[in-house]
């Protein structure tokens, strides 16, 4: 079977419109040997006839010539004489027609003694002739004699003949029979290469039905399958064309059903994602604003289930004072635009309302016709009350800080009014100090020194709490760090050479620069080398110097070679009013403060502070960001 | 010693209001003053009278205080202004004990001539006081030519 359907369907085709005109010609040639077989015994028989009718006829043309003959004997008339004449110009044509269509064996030997009783009887009929024409010359008895010569002679003839026919007639029917025979034989030949030739084409028939009308139909399914987007039935792989075919149809198939699949795993993909999307609503509108799609976040969000809402007006989400205007002038908005965003309240479906971001956008085929809307909300409540908080808080925080400098503010003036007056009146004894006793002066003097430590006092103490507080006036900027090293150096020496000591520097080794407040940075630094040149009592120097250090900040330092700080106290140095007991021993002045307010200071300005032992002597430092992006953002958040 | 345009007569001479709700720094000033050699010194501790006081006296100078109950020196430095005419120049010595740079801005930017923090050095107030009337009076004689 597999060797017939690999077959190329050319062959195919020859086979099967070649098997049942081979098998026609077949019995048409059957038909043809059998018509010319018949025809050939039939002229067998014809010819029996002839030589049978010949026959008759010599015994036809001897009768009546001897019955002529006998006649004219006795007559002696000549008329008699005609049919002895007839069978002397008929017999040997006769004769010779019988010789040649005789083929019979048996009768051919018949005949030849039919021929030798005939030239006799012919004799015979002859001599008898001849004793008639002379009457006078023959008597009586022997023309009787001849007669009756010539009666056994044609009864001799006759009994030939009979032996001729009796035989040609055995002749007849065995070619008669054999006639039938052939037609017979032939007859089935036919029946049989007929019944050949239905079977063949039957066959024939059946194999083009298996080998291709089956298959094709069977193809042709499989395509409509292929059409309707379902999968093929197994089809046997053939080698013919029609194989092929469904190969290639499997093939298309196959790919067919992998984009399908691609593009649907794809959708699926695409739809899990925007269904699954919790926090923000996104749905489509049809052009006149019908829902026609409806996700998880806007289920979470508004409230209605996909079968609640689908369907429904977009309209249904606006509150009532918005809903106549808004909806229709969001869709206009997006048509024109391409899309359109809002921000306000929209309603959820137990009636409450949510304060929503909404965008639309326009949804346009390949040829620019509009075919909906895509619309997603997000819901700001959380953000807006965030916000909302947020907000408070600042304000909080700016009441706040307000309160708090409304309270420096407050109590700087009630504790500089009365001082006003103490050092006022204070100054104005001082004036008139000639007026006064000795006594009374140095009450003067105490009473103005006291009033001038509690003003330092207050001073710094409002100066720590202001910057603590964060109401300090900082104006960051990008300060060089010699310059700034310079000025400080400027300002403050002749406080150090006051106290009997040299003043060195030590500039950074290249150009340096600092983010800070130049006021703050150098108050700072004043108070660290006023610090030094009052505690350095048995020393002889105070530096001053900034370097840039491994972590990329600026560090400034203060060092000096007096009698450094107890290692024990050196934590409590940046505490306010701790003197560390140092002002017991020597009559340095100072507020206590000094130390406390640098530390706010540098801390206000991202810094840190800090002391190490100089061995011997004392070391101030602190150090600040060279350049710091980051950290002047929150500065500047801070300022403000 | 700077060249003195105006005798000091006249400065001396000139109308001074102080303008302080206490007590204790009004006679500071008006002891400063005297010292000093000023004639005609007016004092006032009572804000609520200050601008009627202004008004009626028409002084060459003023020391105000900022921080006073009822009305306050803003509210003072901004009636004095809106008094004036465009081309008055009636100095403003704002004495004040709020030292934030905030106060500060706000009464200078309101029309104060200068400002000094209390506690004050009595020497300081002087020659600023002396120095503000100086230019009145230069001022005034340049508007009359």
């Amino acid at each position: 079977m597999r060797l017939w359907t690999d077959r190329p369907l050319a062959f195919k085709g020859l086979v099967v419109i070649a098997l049942p005109l081979a098998v026609l010609l077949g019995a048409l040639v059957s038909l043809y040997l059998a018509s010319s077989a018949e025809a050939r015994a039939e002229d067998d028989v014809r010819r029996a006839f002839a030589i049978q009718r010949d026959i008759y006829q010599v015994h036809a043309l001897l009768a009546e010539a001897a019955t002529g003959v006998r006649g004219y004997a006795l007559t002696g008339e000549d008329r008699f004489l005609e049919p002895y004449r007839k069978s002397e110009r008929e017999l040997p044509p006769t004769l010779e027609r019988l010789d040649i269509a005789i083929e019979d064996e048996v009768v051919s030997r018949y005949f030849e003694d039919l021929l030798l009783v005939v030239e006799e009887k012919r004799e015979g009929l002859r001599s008898t002739v001849a004793l008639s024409e002379i009457p006078q010359a023959s008597s009586r008895e022997e023309i009787e004699e001849a007669l009756i010569a010539n009666k056994l002679a044609l009864d001799s003839v006759r009994r030939e003949i009979d032996k001729i026919q009796q035989r040609e007639a055995v002749v007849l029917d065995e070619r008669r029979a054999l006639v039938d025979d052939v037609r017979t034989r032939f007859l089935t030949l036919t029946a049989v290469s007929g019944i050949v030739g239905l079977l063949g084409s039957l066959a024939a028939v059946y194999l083009f039905s298996t080998g291709i009308v089956r298959r094709v139909s069977k193809l042709e399914s499989n395509a409509e399958l292929l059409a309707r987007g379902e999968r093929l039935t197994e089809l046997p792989e053939e080698a013919d064309e029609i194989g092929r075919l469904t190969q290639r149809l499997v093939g298309a198939s196959a790919l067919l059903r992998k984009r399908e699949e691609d593009l649907r795993a794809s959708e699926e993909r695409f739809r899990l994602v925007i269904e699954g999307v919790r926090d923000y609503g996104i749905f489509a509108l049809s052009p006149d604003g019908i829902v026609t799609s409806w996700n998880l976040g806007a289920e979470r969000i508004k409230g209605w289930q996909a079968h609640e809402i689908l369907g429904e007006h977009f309209s249904t989400f606006y509150p009532d004072d918005t809903r106549d205007f808004l909806p229709k002038q969001m869709l206009e908005r997006a048509r024109a635009d391409g899309s359109a965003e809002d921000e306000g309240w929209r309603l959820r479906k137990d009636g409450s309302r949510f304060w929503a971001n909404v965008v639309i956008t326009a949804l346009r085929d390949e040829d620019g016709e509009l075919q909906g809307f895509a619309k997603v909300t997000r819901d700001m409540s959380e953000r807006r009350r965030s916000e909302e908080a947020l907000r408070l808080a600042r304000e909080e925080a700016e009441a706040a800080n307000l309160a708090k400098s409304e309270f420096l503010s407050r109590t700087s003036h009630e504790l500089r009014t009365p001082l006003n007056a103490i050092l006022g009146f204070g100054q104005l004894l001082e004036i008139d100090v000639e007026d006064f006793n000795e006594p009374h002066r140095e009450a003067i003097d105490r009473i103005t020194m006291a009033g001038r430590h509690l003003l330092a006092l207050i001073n710094d103490l409002l100066d720590i709490s202001s910057i603590e507080a964060g109401g300090a006036d900082l104006q960051f900027e990008m300060l060089d760090v010699a310059s700034v090293l310079r000025e400080a150096h400027d300002l403050a020496d002749p406080i150090v050479s006051s106290a009997g000591l040299s003043f060195e520097m030590s500039l950074p080794e290249s150009a340096l620069a600092v983010r800070a407040d130049r006021r703050r940075l150098t108050q700072v630094i004043l108070n660290l080398v006023g610090n030094s040149a009052k505690y350095n009592t048995d020393g002889s120097y105070v530096r001053l110097g900034a370097a840039q250090d491994d972590e990329g900040q600026v560090s400034f330092f203060v060092e000096d070679d007096g009698p450094g700080v107890d290692p024990d106290k050196a934590s409590r140095l940046f505490t306010a009013f701790d003197r560390l007991g140092q002002n017991k021993k020597t009559k340095t002045e100072g507020t206590g403060l000094g130390l406390a307010l640098s530390k706010s200071l540098v801390e206000s300005m991202n810094g840190v502070i800090g002391y190490s032992s100089n061995d011997p002597g004392a070391r101030f430092w602190f150090r600040l960001a060279a350049k710091d992006a980051a950290s002047s953002d929150v500065i500047e958040a801070q300022e403000s | 010693m700077p060249v003195q345009l105006i005798e000091p007569e006249k400065i001396l001479g000139c109308r001074i209001l102080a303008i302080d709700d206490e007590e204790a720094n009004v006679v500071l000033l008006r002891n400063l003053l005297q010292r000093e050699g000023y004639t005609d010194v007016h004092c006032l501790t009572d804000s609520s009278e200050a601008l009627k006081t202004y008004i009626d006296i028409e002084p060459d100078l003023v020391l105000l205080d900022l921080m006073m109950p009822e009305i306050d020196g803003f509210q003072l430095l901004e009636a004095f202004s809106r008094h004036d005419a465009a081309d008055e120049f009636r100095p403003v010595l704002v004495l004040t004990a709020d030292t934030t740079i905030q106060a500060r801005r706000k009464a200078l930017a309101l029309g104060a001539k200068d400002f000094v923090s209390k506690p004050f050095d009595l020497i300081e107030v002087g020659l600023r006081i002396s120095n503000l009337l100086e230019t009145r009076l230069l001022y005034e004689r340049v508007r009359a030519v």
